[in-house]
C-alpha cells in the first residue's frame, strides 16, 4: 500500500532559524529530499537531541510539528482522513516507538493481543514461537509494568511485527538488549520484513540492530 | 476477547461515585419532569370531560346591560356578525355558538298535583355540540314529532326546589320527576297560535337558559315570528386557555360579560397550568445540570486515560472502536434512570389516581408522558455520544501543519 516514503525539505519547527548550524547543515534529512523505496534497510545514525524521535512521529503521523512536506507515493501525508491513518497502522505501516507504549497493567501476552486482535495477522503459536525466540516466553503472563526494559523492548518488537507491513520503523530497538539478544531480534524482524517485502528504517544512537543494511543515513 | 482486553484498559478511572451522582441528580431532573406532565394530565382530564365538574371550556358572553339603555327600553342590539367574526379570530378561541332567541310568544302550562300552573317563558336554541349532555331524545322534526324536548339550566331546578317550592309549600322533585311533567307549551305570533306538547329531557350545568333543539327553534320562529330573527344577544364560546388574561381583557374592552363563575374554574386551571410549567422548567433545570456532570465526569476519565486513548490509536485503533465503549455506559446509565424515572411517575399517578376516581376523574394514559421520557433521554443520551466521540477524536494522533 505503500511503495517509497519522500522527505522534501522537512524541517522541525524546534530548528528553525539553525539551518545554517549543527545538526541540520550535517544532515543528510532535515532540508533534504530523500525517498526511502522498498524493499531496503535504512540505518539513520543520529546524536541525541537531532530530532530522531520526531522523525519517527512525522513519518508514523502523529505529530505534524515540521516544515516542508512528507508524502507516501506522492502524496502529502497531512491530507490523510483517520480512517486513512488508522488502515496505514493495520495494513502498512508498522512502528516501534523508542518509549514503546505498553500498556503496564496488561500482561506480555494481552500487550501483544491487544494489536494482533486488531489485525488478525499471527497465529498464538507464531506469537508463542516469538516470545520463545526472544526468550521472554516465561514471562507471558506477567504484567508488563514488572519487566525490565529490555524485556519490554523485545515485548514491543514482537507487537509491531503483529501486522502486515510495507514500511517497519523501529526506533532504537535494541538499546537495551545484549549482542545475543540483538541478533536474535534483528533476525526475527529481517525474516518478517523479507516475508513483506517491506522496508526496515531503524534509528540508533549508539547500539545498533544487526540488520543488513542498505543505506545509512546521518540525522 | 480483544474488546474485552480494551474495556479491561478504559475502565480504568472510572469514577462510580461520579456517575452514580449523574443517575441520582438526572433521575430526579427527569422524574420530576414526567411526574408533573402527568399529573398535569392527569388533572386536565377532569377539564376535558364534557359533563365535569370544571366544565372549563366555555364561557357564555353577552352584552352590558346599562341603565339608561334599559330606562328606555332598547334592549341590547346584540352581538353583530363583525363582532362575532372579531370574537373568533381571538387566539384564545376555538369556537363560537350563537343562542338563538325565539321572536314569538311563548307560555307554558303544567298540571302539577291538581294544581294548575301557568307561565308566560322564553326559549332560546344553542347548536347541539356546544350542550354538555346528550338526551337520547333530544331531536326535533317539524310535523312528525309530537313532544318538543327541552333542556333546563340546573341552576333553575334549585331554584325552584330550595327557593319557590320549599317557600310555598310546594313538593320539591328531583330530575327524573321532571321529566315525566307533561309540559303544554302555546305558541303564538304572526296572527296564529299552535298547543304543542313538551317534555324535559335533560338539565345542563352549562347553559343557564331553557333550550330547544335549532330544528324546533328555525321551524317556530319561520312560522310565528312577526319580524326576522334577530341577532345573538349571548354566545357561547369554547376557549383554549381558561383563565387567559387575554380574556378578561377583551371581555372589559369590548363591554361584554361573561356568566357564571366558570372564570374562577378557568383562573384555577390557569393558575395550575403556571404551577406546572414551573414545577417542570426545575425538573428539566435539574436533568440539565445532570446532563453537564456526565459531561464533565465523562472528560475528566477521557483526560485521564488520554495516554491510552492515544497509545491504542497508535497501534490502529479508531476513535470510534474506542468511544463505543463510553457510549455503552452513558447508554446503559441513561437507559437505567430512564426506566427508573418512568416507574417514579407511574408509582406517584397510582398514589393520586384514587383520590381523583373518588372524584370521579379517570387519569389520563400515561403513553404521553413516557413518551415525553424517551424523547428527553434520547436528547440527552445523543448530546453525551456526541461529546464522547468528539473528544476522543480530538486525541487521534494525526499531523495537524499549521
Amino acid at each position: 500500500m505503500i511503495n517509497e516514503i519522500s522527505l522534501i525539505h522537512t524541517l522541525p519547527h524546534a530548528f528553525k532559524g539553525m539551518e545554517l548550524q549543527h545538526p541540520v547543515n550535517a544532515s543528510q534529512i532535515w532540508l533534504q529530499e530523500v525517498t526511502f523505496s522498498r524493499p531496503a534497510v535504512y540505518m539513520i545514525e543520529a546524536e541525541s537531541g537531532t530530532g530522531k524521535s520526531s522523525l519517527c512521529h512525522y513519518l508514523y503521523g502523529c505529530r505534524g510539528d515540521y516544515s516542508g512536506s512528507i508524502l507516501f507515493d506522492g502524496k502529502e501525508i497531512t491530507s490523510f482522513s483517520i480512517d486513512r491513518w488508522c488502515e496505514l497502522r493495520t495494513r502498512a505501516l508498522a512502528y516501534l516507538p523508542q518509549e514503546m507504549n505498553l500498556f503496564p497493567e496488561l500482561t506480555v501476552w494481552e500487550n501483544i493481543a491487544i494489536k494482533n486482535r486488531l489485525t488478525s495477522h499471527k497465529s498464538d503459536r507464531w506469537i508463542n514461537h516469538a516470545l520463545e525466540r526472544l526468550e521472554i516466553a516465561s514471562k507471558a503472563h506477567t504484567r508488563a509494568a514488572l519487566l525490565s526494559v529490555g524485556q519490554q523492548q523485545r515485548v514491543a518488537i514482537i507487537r509491531a511485527l503483529c501486522q502486515p507491513f510495507d514500511f517497519l520503523l523501529i526506533d532504537e530497538p535494541v538499546s537495551h538488549l545484549d549482542a545475543r539478544n540483538n541478533t536474535i531480534a534483528a533476525t526475527l524482524i529481517q525474516e518478517e520484513a523479507e516475508a513483506n517485502g517491506a522496508t526496515v528504517i531503524a534509528t540508533s544512537v549508539g547500539n545498533k540492530i544487526n540488520l543488513p543494511v542498505t543505506s545509512t543515513l546521518l540525522l | 476477547m480483544n474488546s474485552s482486553i480494551v474495556w479491561r484498559l478504559l475502565r480504568r478511572n472510572i469514577s462510580i461515585a461520579q456517575l452514580a451522582g449523574y443517575a441520582i441528580a438526572n433521575l430526579a431532573g427527569l422524574a420530576i419532569v414526567l411526574t408533573a406532565l402527568q399529573f398535569y394530565r392527569d388533572v386536565t382530564a377532569v377539564w376535558s370531560d364534557e359533563d365535569s365538574f370544571i366544565s372549563r371550556d366555555y364561557i357564555i358572553i353577552s352584552q352590558k346591560v346599562s341603565s339608561i339603555g334599559s330606562l328606555l327600553g332598547n334592549s341590547s342590539a346584540g352581538f353583530s356578525e363583525a363582532e362575532i367574526a372579531d370574537i373568533e379570530s381571538q387566539p384564545w378561541v376555538r369556537r363560537v355558538g350563537r343562542f338563538t332567541t325565539a321572536g314569538f310568544n311563548v307560555s307554558a302550562s303544567v298540571d302539577m298535583g291538581g294544581r294548575g300552573m301557568s307561565t308566560a317563558l322564553f326559549l332560546e336554541s344553542i347548536p347541539d355540540d356546544f350542550i354538555d349532555i346528550t338526551p337520547s331524545d333530544w331531536h326535533y322534526t317539524p310535523g312528525k314529532d309530537r313532544t318538543v324536548p327541552i333542556i333546563l339550566s340546573k341552576e333553575y331546578l334549585t331554584l325552584y326546589n330550595f327557593g319557590f317550592a320549599s317557600s310555598r309549600g310546594l313538593p320539591q322533585v328531583s330530575e327524573s320527576m321532571m321529566g315525566m311533567i307533561p309540559i303544554r307549551l302555546s305558541v303564538s305570533g304572526n296572527g296564529s297560535q299552535q298547543w304543542l306538547q313538551a317534555r324535559i329531557v335533560g338539565f345542563s350545568s352549562r347553559l343557564n337558559t331553557i333550550a330547544v333543539p335549532e330544528e324546533f327553534m328555525e321551524w317556530a320562529n319561520a312560522s310565528f315570528a312577526d319580524e326576522p330573527a334577530s341577532a345573538p344577544s349571548r354566545l357561547i364560546v369554547e376557549v383554549n386557555t381558561p383563565g387567559d388574561p387575554a380574556i378578561a381583557q377583551y371581555l372589559d374592552v369590548h363591554g361584554y360579560e361573561s356568566a357564571g363563575d366558570k372564570a374562577d374554574n378557568g383562573r384555577a386551571a390557569y393558575f395550575l397550568t403556571i404551577v406546572t410549567a414551573v414545577v417542570m422548567t426545575v425538573g428539566i433545570i435539574i436533568s440539565l445540570l445532570a446532563f453537564f456532570i456526565l459531561l464533565l465526569s465523562i472528560y475528566l476519565l477521557l483526560q485521564k486515560n488520554r495516554g491510552k486513548l492515544r497509545s491504542l490509536m497508535m497501534l490502529g485503533y479508531t476513535p470510534w472502536s474506542i468511544a463505543r465503549h463510553y457510549c455503552i455506559i452513558v447508554a446503559a446509565i441513561n437507559a437505567g434512570v430512564l426506566i427508573a424515572a418512568i416507574a417514579v411517575m407511574l408509582i406517584a399517578s397510582a398514589l393520586w389516581s384514587e383520590p381523583l376516581a373518588s372524584i370521579g376523574v379517570t387519569p389520563a394514559s400515561p403513553l404521553l408522558s413516557i413518551f415525553t421520557g424517551i424523547c428527553i433521554m434520547a436528547l440527552i443520551t445523543a448530546g453525551n455520544i456526541m461529546a464522547i466521540r468528539r473528544n476522543v477524536k480530538r486525541t487521534f494522533p494525526q499531523p495537524h501543519k499549521p
